[in-house]
């Protein structure tokens, strides 16, 4: 298994290379540049200006020079310096990253949580109400748009309710203090994590319920139940244990997702994420940082796809790597 | 993922229109109680003013930083709560001092006969908000940062007939110009410490260009990227004892979404919003009609124009006039033809005004005629010109089809809408109109980054521009001269017209280099109807600005010429 994980990070890295070329590449491609000036700013900047900012950005250099430069960066740890902000690109996506994992790590965990007992349910309980119910439910939540979810939830739960706040991950006017100061900080988060979940929640449940099902009508658990175990035990240690070998490499490649998602999620609730991150760069075409946090989505999917194949590993004896 | 964002954008401003053409005719009464309030709006009836607590902005577009003088997006300019300036504008584009003891004239011996020394006599006894004393270096030194070749600095364009700066005691600074410069009082609205830099050569990367200090009645404290901005009351701010600040600070809060930032506001969640645009206005009135806790107000002056920008060249190239554009009987033609009544009233709810000259706000305000609508005779002047319909409807000329691209910055749910009312008047008198908008970037992109106004690579654009103080501040009379036709050559040029005219030129340059105010109005006076005459640009309408703010909020008043964010230092909570 050791030399397995060695042989996937190596292949891994030809692989990085042929991202980022793509990546840099697609981005120079875009029309406009990051030296427009915006209609707020009137439309004007000196020429003098364009040209020391074109200058001090290296904008004038050949392309292959300019992506041999920034991939230098990006492997001795200097990702260059936002167009923008003026700041190192690390330093915004430090700042910014506790954020999204945090939201995404939620999600996450809600999914699992939720989908995990109501799949294993439904599927114990084929045909039954809550077998319909759960299923319909969760074709609802794979065909919900999230960012109408989310516009929704706010409407509703902010706007008309006034229950829940609706912007940012803390109350600005006030400081809080113990159990108020949990509280503030749930508030903020309960609409962000349930946007996005949703989408997640829908699809694990409708896999969880299907490998369940699966494994539910095979032989060894008519066995395991004729030998006499308890049904819970036939459930959760002969069945559940193979139905959820495809659903740990399902659950772990939407990881990625997840955190791609938190782009909507994190624009509809003003919150201070990579997402939010992202979607400022691009319409200011601000190259550096962009660049640095789709070089981290890269890596996080080419991190969850080992990942993924690891797991199955370890959860299915009979797949073997050597 | 953009798509989709995109998709949300445009949901949540449907959504929002629908309810608005609802209440149009509460909201159009309206128009009339909002203007009440503003100026000397103190809460005396609330009692004494009280000290403390916080007021929460949220800030619909987050600047890169807050120094002005290195970052030329809307955000950076509330940096003026921090970074005092010399002197600060009203909205008849007189100036008051701040940092400065005395407006400089030829009276006081400020001014030289020639006009091009102005000699700055500072106030006494003001300090940087870290104790240190204010003084003439500073000026100095911020002229020599401006200057530094090695520093990002984005100067407005008052800076360029500035030849140097020289410290004559702590508390004079002479400022010599290559040339009469009328608009000196523009300079200088940020100074920089000398006592926080090692050299003049400041890039983005030095922490002043991200929070700046200032000699203000607050102080930044803390940028927390995407997410808030943090003010607090400098507690030993020079004129506290005529003008003692009340709140214990700012805190502005990143709010990209316009529309849900203005509904939170709505319920109070946010003490004012920086900024609303008059499209927000229908809304803010009918909430507060229907007992938000929120007060409204607007300018009764003109504010931002929006522009029909008529390309003159062909597609880029100078040589040849514009194909269709180039005709002046067909922007003749254009300009009677478009119901600009129909789209204040049906699409803007009647928060904008006509407006029919170039120079429109401040200094250089003048008053032109706008061309009133009249189809029928668009028609004729078409019919004269030879442009004749063909079986479509479409007009024709020597075989040039009167077809038109009609553009703006996508993703504008209101501009979109009166986009369709002008496409639809044009192609009443026969001219066909595409619309085809374009994201920002491309719109707004530099010469060498191939954006479509620079290489006039356009047919019509729209965009709002020339809300200045003074037709001299940021070079918007200069912007349609010859001399800023954007070209291989000339790719610094900042003209959206493409437009070059002689006896324009001529006016605009006399009016730049008059020291005598009196001339420099009618010069520009002049000039604004020679611009209506040639029509390079069309004006759509000046819209309505306002601000709003909750009812908790007191102290706030609308003196000077950005409205009432100048006023942050008497704002205070009611109790």
């Amino acid at each position: 298994m050791g030399a397995y994980v060695i042989r996937r990070s190596l292949q891994a890295i030809p692989l990085l290379i042929g991202i980022s070329i793509v990546l840099f590449a697609m981005l120079q491609m875009t029309p406009g540049g990051p030296l427009a000036s915006s209609e707020a700013a009137g439309g004007r900047a000196t020429a003098e200006r364009t040209e020391r900012l074109r200058e001090e950005f290296g904008l004038d250099d050949p392309l292959p020079v300019q992506y041999v430069n920034w991939a230098g960066g990006i492997v001795t740890g200097d990702w260059g310096t936002s167009y923008n902000t003026g700041r190192p690109v690390i330093d915004s996506i430090v700042d910014r990253l506790p954020t999204t994992l945090l939201l995404t790590g939620l999600a996450f965990a809600v999914a699992l949580a939720i989908a995990l007992p109501v799949g294993i349910f439904a599927a114990t309980r084929q045909y039954s109400a809550f077998d319909y119910v759960s299923s319909g439910l969760s074709f609802v939540g794979v065909a919900t748009p999230s960012f109408w979810f989310g516009l929704m939830l706010l409407f509703l739960l902010s706007f008309e309710l006034g229950w829940l706040p609706s912007s940012g991950l803390e109350d600005l006017r006030e400081q809080h203090v113990g159990l108020a100061a949990v509280w503030d900080r749930l508030s903020h988060l309960i609409m962000p994590v349930a946007v996005l979940a949703l989408i997640a929640t829908a699809q694990l449940t409708r896999y969880v319920r299907g490998s369940m099902l699966e494994v539910l009508h095979q032989d060894y658990v008519r066995t395991a139940r004729g030998s006499g175990l308890p049904e819970r035990r036939v459930i959760v240690r002969h069945a559940f244990r193979n139905a959820a070998v495809p659903v740990v490499t399902i659950a772990v490649l939407m990881i990625p997702d997840l955190f791609l998602g938190a782009v909507i999620t994190e624009s509809i609730f003003a919150i201070p994420g990579m997402g939010r991150l992202f979607i400022e760069s691009a319409e200011l075409r601000d190259y550096p940082v962009l660049l640095g946090i789709l070089i981290i989505a890269a890596l996080l999917v080419v991190l969850a796809n080992l990942l993924a194949d690891i797991l199955y590993g370890l959860l299915d004896p009979r797949i073997s790597y050597e | 993922m953009p798509s989709s964002l995109a998709t949300l954008r445009r949901v949540t401003c449907r959504a929002r229109r629908s309810s608005s053409t609802l209440a149009a005719v509460a909201a159009t009464l309206a128009v009339a109680g909002c203007s009440s309030g503003g100026s000397g709006e103190s809460g005396d009836a609330d009692g004494e003013p009280r000290k403390g607590g916080t007021a929460l902005v949220a800030m619909t577009q987050e600047p890169g930083g807050m120094n002005p003088l290195f970052n030329d997006q809307s955000g950076s300019f509330l940096s003026f709560w921090a970074q005092e300036p010399l002197f600060v504008a009203r909205p008849d584009g007189s100036f008051d001092p701040v940092l400065a003891a005395e407006l400089p004239s030829a009276d006081n011996g400020g001014v030289s006969k020639d006009g091009r020394t102005v000699t700055f006599k500072l106030r006494d006894g003001v300090t940087w908000s870290d104790g240190k004393p204010f003084s003439a270096e500073d000026v100095k030194f911020t002229f020599d940062v401006i200057q530094d070749p090695k520093s990002t600095a984005l100067p407005p364009s008052a800076y360029d007939l500035v030849e140097s700066v020289e410290v004559v005691d702590d508390l004079t600074a002479r400022v010599r110009m290559s040339k009469p410069n009328p608009y000196f009082l523009g300079l200088f609205q940020q100074v920089l410490p000398k006592h926080k830099f090692d050299s003049t050569a400041v890039t983005a990367d030095h922490p002043q260009t991200r929070l700046p200090l200032g000699t203000g009645p607050f102080v930044f404290e803390e940028f927390n990227e995407g997410d808030k901005i943090v003010l607090k009351r400098n507690e030993d701010y020079w004129n506290k004892m005529e003008r003692p600040v009340r709140l214990d600070g700012i805190t502005l809060k990143i709010t990209p979404d316009a529309q849900s930032a203005i509904s939170s506001f709505q319920r109070g969640e946010f003490d004012t919003v920086f900024f609303v645009t008059s499209g927000d206005l229908p809304d803010l009135t009918e909430a507060r009609d229907n007992g938000a806790p929120i007060e409204v107000t607007v300018q009764e002056t003109r504010s931002h124009v929006e522009w029909l920008w008529l390309n003159q060249s062909d597609n880029g190239d100078h040589s040849r006039p514009h194909p269709v554009l180039g005709d002046p009987a067909m922007r003749e033609a254009i300009d009677v033809g478009i119901d600009r009544k129909a789209v204040i009233d049906q699409v803007l709810d009647g928060f904008a005004t006509l407006n029919g000259s170039v120079f429109y706000s401040g200094f250089g305000a003048t008053e032109v005629p706008v061309a009133p609508f009249d189809p029928e005779r668009a028609n004729q002047i078409l019919d004269a010109a030879g442009w004749d319909r063909g079986g479509d409807g479409i007009r024709a000329k020597d075989g040039v089809r009167a077809s038109l691209r009609f553009q703006t910055v996508t993703g504008d749910q209101t501009r979109e809408l009166y986009q369709q009312l002008v496409q639809q008047n044009l192609e009443d008198i026969g001219i066909q109109v595409k619309i085809n908008n374009v994201p920002s970037n491309l719109m707004f992109g530099t010469y060498q980054e191939g954006g479509r106004l620079a290489r006039g690579n356009y047919d019509i654009m729209m965009s709002r521009d020339g809300y200045v103080v003074d037709p001299l501040e940021e070079g918007w009379a200069a912007n349609f001269t010859c001399a800023e036709v954007p070209s291989k050559d000339n790719p610094g040029g900042q003209s959206e017209t493409h437009w070059c005219n002689r006896e324009y030129d001529a006016l605009v340059k006399q009016a730049a280099e008059s020291v005598d105010q009196e001339e420099r109005k009618e010069l520009y006076a002049q000039a604004a109807r020679l611009l209506a005459r040639e029509r390079p640009a069309l004006s759509l309408y000046s819209s309505t600005w306002g601000w709003t703010w909750s009812s908790r909020l007191k102290g706030v008043s609308k003196d000077y010429f950005d409205g009432i964010w100048r006023s942050a230092h008497d704002w205070y909570l009611a109790g």
